[in-house]
């Protein structure tokens, strides 16, 4: 479904993006922060991780934009809600210095979930998110993806790690997508196209870290399972 | 390194085949799940040629059912089919055949149009349709199965089912130019299209498909899909052989008669194993020789170095690429299946 212009002002188009523009600008304040709390567990790799913390800033700035340019207050008790599980885990795992389960939700969850949302956003976004969006997955294609490359580093050390924290978080996304499919419909995006980007991102993010194709859909299919 | 991108023929036989791979949580779902999920790249080998060269290979499920076309989820099946391709690129593989569905699907929903997946531009010359070598197949199992049984082929009524289609249009082709004396009756839904056709060969009768099944010795069955067009037994001419290039295979099923001979159309046997493992799920009589003779056309494509959409487009095969593809397929070892 394309959306048309007219359509981008209409009251139930902008009573859906106050949800999903919130849950994408508390995505990126996520990012951020959880970028600068990864500092204290991977203090050689400081710069990096301050760098990147910087580039969510700016995106999280460029979509607030967006929001403005509709008119639209952001919800951000719900995208605040929407994150809090995922949040919740992360933190726990920080008090615990479970720096693999961090990259986990960190770089592989939100950043897959992100770029994939972000491609089936661009076709059907009005004119000036379309640039925003474009220029934010653009950054995020032209810097490797930090959590990814320190995974396939430490492979065999953080294995097993990965695979439970794959299955404590994993299902949290299937959840997260549920509360959201009729808002990410009324924008243009199916639900089944939004799975498919992101298993797309994230079996590719699970390839590349060192886990075989047998191992990426066992790992996928947890998605499947209860929370 | 080449890559094949395949599909499986049904929601059952998808969910059989993740019960047969222990992917239990897979097995258990609908087309609903089938619909998200991602193309895998399940099967990696290596093929030789009689020649003695070997080759890698790579082999992507795309995941896209043909139950996606029955209830018209067509923006999801063009997805599977972009999403397949992108993964091919991104292996790597300098040429990829398109099987099954998956080039009909890029023919018919004008898929060139749309070549930005995410992060990867398609390049179109490294995916090829592999239509050229299933013409060329089928034209030589149409000499061999009437040389067993013992049709004089000159004399012979060949209809053709799918006239207008890429492989239909090739193979009327070659039939006008190297069986002159043949009476070829095209059979197609399309009228304008059929007179173009006929115009082009300078050849063959315009027939409806009940008159035209009712007085051919040889029926060549190569309909793009299978649109609410059945088949019988008692439609057919008796005896006569029935050439099914179609996609799915199920003629011989349909039409059950003695005197009617069925033949798995565009099917080739290699004449040595290759060590994969995915074919012996697709239900062939000898899964580790024989394939579909577009997959066989990337593997060639790859053996002689011709990077390049060797098939491509519609109505674009001509009599000389079927030579070529036909040259280097006896060269490196692969038989059309009769």
């Amino acid at each position: 479904m394309l959306v048309t212009a007219l359509e981008f002002q209409s009251a139930a188009y902008r009573d859906a993006y106050s949800r999903i523009n919130a849950i994408v600008i508390e995505g990126e304040q996520e990012a951020h922060d959880n970028y600068l709390q990864l500092c204290q567990l991977l203090p050689d790799h400081q710069e990096e991780l301050q760098s990147l913390a910087r580039m969510e800033d700016r995106h999280k700035k460029g979509f607030t934009a967006c929001g403005k340019n509709l008119n639209v207050i952001p919800d951000m008790d719900f995208a605040r809600a929407f994150f809090a599980q995922l949040h919740h885990n992360f933190q726990s795992a920080f008090a615990q210095g479970h720096v693999v389960t961090c990259l986990l939700i960190q770089s592989l969850v939100i950043e897959c979930f992100a770029i994939a949302a972000y491609n089936i956003y661009i076709p059907v976004a009005d004119p000036f998110a379309r640039r925003i969006t474009e220029g934010v997955v653009k950054d995020e294609y032209s810097h490797l993806n930090f959590g990814q490359v320190w995974l396939q580093k430490n492979f065999a050390a953080v294995k097993q790690e990965l695979e439970q924290a794959n299955r404590q978080n994993l299902p949290l996304v299937w959840q997260m997508l549920n509360k959201v499919e009729k808002d990410a419909q009324a924008l243009g995006m199916a639900k089944e196209e939004l799975i498919e980007a992101f298993m797309i991102q994230y079996g590719e993010a699970l390839n590349d870290i060192g886990f075989n194709t047998r191992e990426v859909m066992k790992l996928s299919a947890m998605g499947l399972l209860p929370v | 390194m080449f890559g094949l991108i395949g599909h499986l023929t049904s929601l059952q036989h998808a969910q059989s085949v993740a019960h047969r791979l222990g992917l239990e949580e897979y097995a258990a779902q609908g087309l609903d799940f089938w619909c998200s999920a991602p193309p895998q790249v399940v099967d990696q080998f290596t093929a030789t040629s009689v020649t003695g060269q070997s080759i890698s290979g790579i082999y992507i499920e795309s995941c896209f059912l043909p139950e996606m076309l029955a209830n018209r989820h067509f923006k999801t099946a063009t997805r599977k089919v972009l999403n397949a391709m992108a993964l091919a690129q991104k292996q790597q593989a300098m040429i990829t055949a398109l099987g099954g569905f998956s080039s009909i699907i890029f023919e018919n929903f004008n898929l060139s149009q749309l070549l930005q997946v995410r992060d990867v531009s398609l390049n179109i010359e490294r995916f090829t349709t592999g239509n050229t070598h299933t013409a060329y197949i089928i034209c030589q199992q149409i000499i061999a199965a009437a040389q067993r049984h013992n049709l004089n082929l000159s004399h012979s009524t060949v209809a053709v089912c799918g006239a207008t289609g890429d492989i239909g249009s090739a193979v009327c082709r070659w039939i006008s130019y190297h069986l002159p004396q043949a009476k070829l009756l095209l059979v197609a839904r399309n009228h304008d299209r059929l007179q173009e056709l006929q115009a082009q060969l300078g050849h063959g009768k315009i027939t409806a498909l009940n008159e035209a099944l009712a007085i051919a010795d040889i029926v060549v069955w190569v309909t793009s899909m299978t649109q609410g067009i059945e088949l019988h037994s008692d439609t057919l001419k008796k005896p006569s052989l029935l050439i099914d290039g179609g996609y799915p295979k199920n003629l011989s099923t349909l039409v059950q008669h003695p005197d009617v001979y069925v033949f798995k159309g565009g099917i080739v046997e290699h004449s040595l194993d290759i060590p994969w493992q995915i074919m012996e799920l697709v239900e062939f009589a000898k899964p580790s020789r024989q394939m579909f003779a577009c997959f066989a056309e990337a593997m060639l494509l790859e053996f002689e170095g011709w990077h390049t959409n060797f098939s491509w487009g519609r109505n674009q095969i001509t009599l000389e690429k079927m030579e070529r593809i036909g040259v280097a397929s006896q060269k490196h070892g692969f038989r059309p299946l009769i």
